[in-house]
C-alpha cells in the first residue's frame, strides 16, 4: 500500500492511496477460503463446493468486499501513520475507474482536528448569581395554585351575574338567520371577565339570572379563526341554566388534600423543591454561559470548515423551518438571510467551544463511566414501549455512533462541572428577574432577532439547558395535571378544561413515557 | 464449431453440476443431462459440435423419477437421462460457462 501526501493546507489533508493488485488478490483468496466453508449450493453438501466454483459464482462480490476492506485499512493506516485526528469522516474518491484487476487508486481527503496547545483554564473567575428561594415566591406559587384550583358554588336564585361569576348557558348562534358550525351548544361554562369568548359576549351576560333567556348581539372580530365568520354580526339565543359565584379558596391542609397530599406542609415542600430546582437550573445556565463566554474570549484557533458547515446547516435548517411558519415567510426569510454572517459566526463559536471542551475534558481526565453510560441508555430506553426496550438497549450497545451522541451531553456537563470546580466562584444574591434578564441579555444571537429556543443558546454544546428548561416546564405543567386528575368534573369551565388537558397531556406523556399512546406513536 | 446443428441443442439439455460430477471431472469426464430419447452417437456428435472437443466415450443412464405423494395421491417425477462423456486428453469443457 502506497501513501503519499498531496495537500497539507491549514487543517486540510489529502493523500493518494494505491492498493496494489497482489494485495487485493491476497485478500480475495483469504475471503474465498472463509466463504467456501460455509457456502451452500444445490448439488453440494454445505462447505463442499470447490473453490474455483465459488470464485466463479461470487468472485465479483468477493472482490468488492476485499477492496472495501483494503480501503478501510488504507484509510486507517493513513490516519494512524500520520498521527491525524480526523474531524470528520474522511472522504474517499476513486481515481479514474476501478479496474477489474490491477492496482486500485484512491484519493483520501479529510480535515483534522486542530491541536490546542495552551488551554487556559487556570485563574477562571466566575460570578454565580444565586436566587434565594424566599417565602414571597413560595406564597406566589401557592396563590397561583389556588387561583387555578378555584372552585365555584351555586349562587342564590335571584343573584344577578356580575364580572367574576361563572354562568352556565345553552346557546344557539346564528349569522344572518342561519345557524353555523360550532355555534350551538349546551351547558357551556362562561366565566365573565375571563375574555375567553368573542369580545362583547361576556359583557352582555352581566346581570343574567338563572333560567333567564336572552339574546346577545355580537360581531365576530376581523381576525377570527373561521374565515366565513370573521367580521360578521351574529345573534346568540341564550338560556341561562345557572349562575355560580366563585368560592373562596383557603390555603390549608384541606386544599393540599385536593392534590392527594397529607398536609399543607407537604405541598409546600414539593413547591419548594420545584422552585429550587428551577432557580438552580437558571443560575447554572447563567454560570455556564459565563464560563463559555470566558473560554471563547480566551481561545482562538482554526476550526475545521466541514464541522462549521455541518453546524451552520443545522442552525440554518431550524431557522428556515421557523421562518416558514411565520406569518410572512418571505420577509422572515429575508431577515435571516441578512443575518447569515452572524449565524455563521455562531456556528464557528459553537464548534470551537465544543472542541475546546472536549480537549479540556481529555486533559482533565474527565470520563464517562460504563455505569453512567448504562444509566443513560436505560433512560433512553425507558422512553420506548416495553417490548422495544431490549432492542433500544442493544442498538446503543452495538452502535458506537449513537452511543456517542448519547454520551456527549453528559460528558460536556461533566467537563463544565470540572471547570466550575476549578474556577474561583463568587456568589451574588439577585432576584429572579435580574437573573432571567442576565441570561436573556447574554444571548449569543445577533441583536434584534427573536427566534425560538434553538437560537437562544448553544443547543449542541449546551444540551443541558434545554433539558433543564423542559424540566422546569414539566414542573409547571404538572400542576394543572394534578388538578385535572383531582377534580375533573366538578369544576373548570369547558374551555378551560380543554386548555388544561392540552397542558396536562404533554406533561403526562413526559412523566409516563411507557404509556400506550406514546408507545404506539413510537412504534408506528 | 462450424457444424452446429439446431438439433444439438435439443440433445444436450444442461450440464450436471454436483459434487459427484466435479469428482469425475478428474478423469476427463463431464456429466450432462440429455434428452430422454437421445442416443449415444447423437450425444457424442452434439458434444463434439457444441464444445469443440473430441469425445472418446459416452455412458448413459436413466435416473427414474421418484414416486411422491401429494394429498394422498401418488405421482411420479419425470425420469432424467444423464450422459457421462469422456473427452480426449487435453480437451476441456468448462461447464460453468453456459452455452
Amino acid at each position: 500500500m502506497q501513501i503519499a501526501e498531496i495537500t497539507n493546507q491549514g487543517l486540510r489533508r489529502a493523500y493518494s492511496l494505491v492498493i496494489p493488485a497482489e494485495a487485493i488478490a491476497a485478500r480475495v483468496e483469504t475471503r474465498l477460503a472463509e466463504v467456501s466453508k460455509t457456502i451452500r449450493m444445490p448439488g453440494f453438501r454445505p462447505g463442499k463446493v470447490p473453490a474455483n466454483l465459488v470464485k466463479k459464482m461470487h468472485g465479483a462480490a468477493l472482490r468488492g468486499e476485499a477492496l472495501q476492506d483494503a480501503l478501510n485499512d488504507g484509510v486507517n493506516q493513513v490516519i494512524s501513520s500520520n498521527g491525524l485526528r480526523p474531524a470528520t469522516q474522511p472522504q474517499v474518491d476513486v481515481d479514474g475507474e476501478l479496474p477489474d484487476d490491477g492496482d486500485a487508486r484512491f484519493t483520501v481527503s479529510l480535515e483534522i482536528l486542530p491541536t490546542i496547545d495552551d488551554v487556559k483554564i487556570d485563574d477562571l473567575a466566575l460570578e454565580k448569581l444565586v436566587v434565594p428561594a424566599d417565602d414571597a415566591a413560595m406564597d406566589a406559587a401557592l396563590a397561583r395554585l389556588a387561583e387555578s384550583a378555584q372552585r365555584t358554588e351555586p349562587a342564590p336564585a335571584k343573584h344577578k351575574a356580575k364580572t367574576g361569576d361563572t354562568v352556565v348557558i345553552d346557546y344557539e348562534g346564528t349569522v344572518d338567520g342561519v345557524k353555523f358550525d360550532g355555534g350551538t351548544g349546551e351547558g357551556m361554562r362562561v366565566k365573565i371577565g375571563s375574555g375567553q369568548l368573542i369580545p362583547g359576549f361576556e359583557d352582555q351576560l352581566v346581570g343574567a339570572k338563572a333560567n333567564e333567556q336572552r339574546t346577545i348581539l355580537v360581531t365576530f372580530p376581523e381576525d377570527y379563526g373561521a374565515a366565513n365568520l370573521a367580521g360578521k354580526p351574529a345573534e346568540f339565543a341564550i338560556t341561562v341554566q345557572a349562575v355560580e359565584v366563585p368560592a373562596e379558596t383557603k390555603i390549608d391542609d384541606e386544599f393540599a388534600k385536593g392534590f392527594g397530599l397529607d398536609s399543607l406542609d407537604a405541598l409546600k415542600e414539593i413547591l419548594k423543591d420545584q422552585l429550587d430546582a428551577e432557580l438552580g437550573g437558571l443560575s447554572r445556565t447563567h454560570l455556564k454561559r459565563k464560563l463559555l463566554d470566558t473560554l471563547a474570549s480566551r481561545h482562538d484557533f482554526d476550526v475545521p470548515v466541514s464541522m462549521v458547515d455541518a453546524e451552520f446547516d443545522q442552525i440554518w435548517q431550524t431557522l428556515e423551518a421557523e421562518a416558514a411558519r411565520e406569518a410572512d415567510p418571505a420577509a422572515a426569510k429575508a431577515e435571516i438571510e441578512a443575518e447569515r454572517e452572524d449565524y455563521r459566526r455562531i456556528a464557528v463559536r459553537r464548534v470551537r467551544l465544543g472542541l475546546l471542551l472536549s480537549e479540556i475534558g481529555q486533559r482533565g481526565g474527565v470520563t464517562v463511566s460504563q455505569a453512567e453510560m448504562n444509566r443513560l441508555i436505560g433512560q433512553e430506553a425507558a422512553r420506548y414501549a416495553p417490548a422495544e426496550q431490549q432492542k433500544v438497549v442493544k442498538f446503543f450497545q452495538e452502535n458506537a455512533m449513537a452511543a456517542m451522541q448519547l454520551r456527549a451531553p453528559l460528558y460536556e456537563d461533566k467537563v463544565v462541572d470540572y471547570l466550575i470546580g476549578k474556577a474561583a466562584i463568587t456568589e451574588r444574591a439577585v432576584t429572579r428577574e435580574e437573573l432571567e434578564a442576565a441570561i436573556a441579555s447574554e444571548d449569543e444571537s445577533p441583536a434584534g432577532h427573536v427566534h425560538g429556543p434553538d437560537c437562544e443558546h448553544d443547543h449542541d454544546h449546551a444540551p443541558a439547558k434545554p433539558a433543564k428548561k423542559a424540566a422546569a416546564k414539566k414542573a409547571k405543567a404538572e400542576e394543572p395535571a394534578a388538578e385535572a386528575a383531582a377534580e375533573p368534573v366538578k369544576k373548570a369551565p369547558a374551555k378551560k378544561a380543554a386548555a388544561k388537558k392540552a397542558d396536562a397531556e404533554p406533561a403526562a406523556e413526559a412523566e409516563a413515557p411507557a404509556k400506550p399512546k406514546k408507545a404506539t406513536k413510537k412504534s408506528a | 464449431m462450424a457444424n452446429i446443428d439446431i438439433k444439438h441443442y435439443d440433445v444436450v439439455v444442461k450440464p450436471v453440476i454436483t459434487e459427484k460430477s466435479t469428482l469425475v471431472s478428474e478423469f476427463n469426464q463431464v456429466v450432462f443431462q440429455v434428452a430422454k430419447d437421445a442416443t449415444k452417437p447423437q450425444i457424442k456428435a452434439a458434444v463434439e459440435a457444441l464444445y469443440g472437443v473430441k469425445v472418446l466415450a459416452v455412458n448413459t443412464m436413466v435416473a427414474k423419477g421418484k414416486t411422491k405423494r401429494w394429498r394422498g395421491q401418488e405421482y411420479r417425477r419425470s425420469d432424467v437421462k444423464k450422459a457421462v462423456v469422456t473427452v480426449a486428453d487435453g480437451d476441456r469443457i468448462d461447464v460453468t460457462t453456459s452455452i
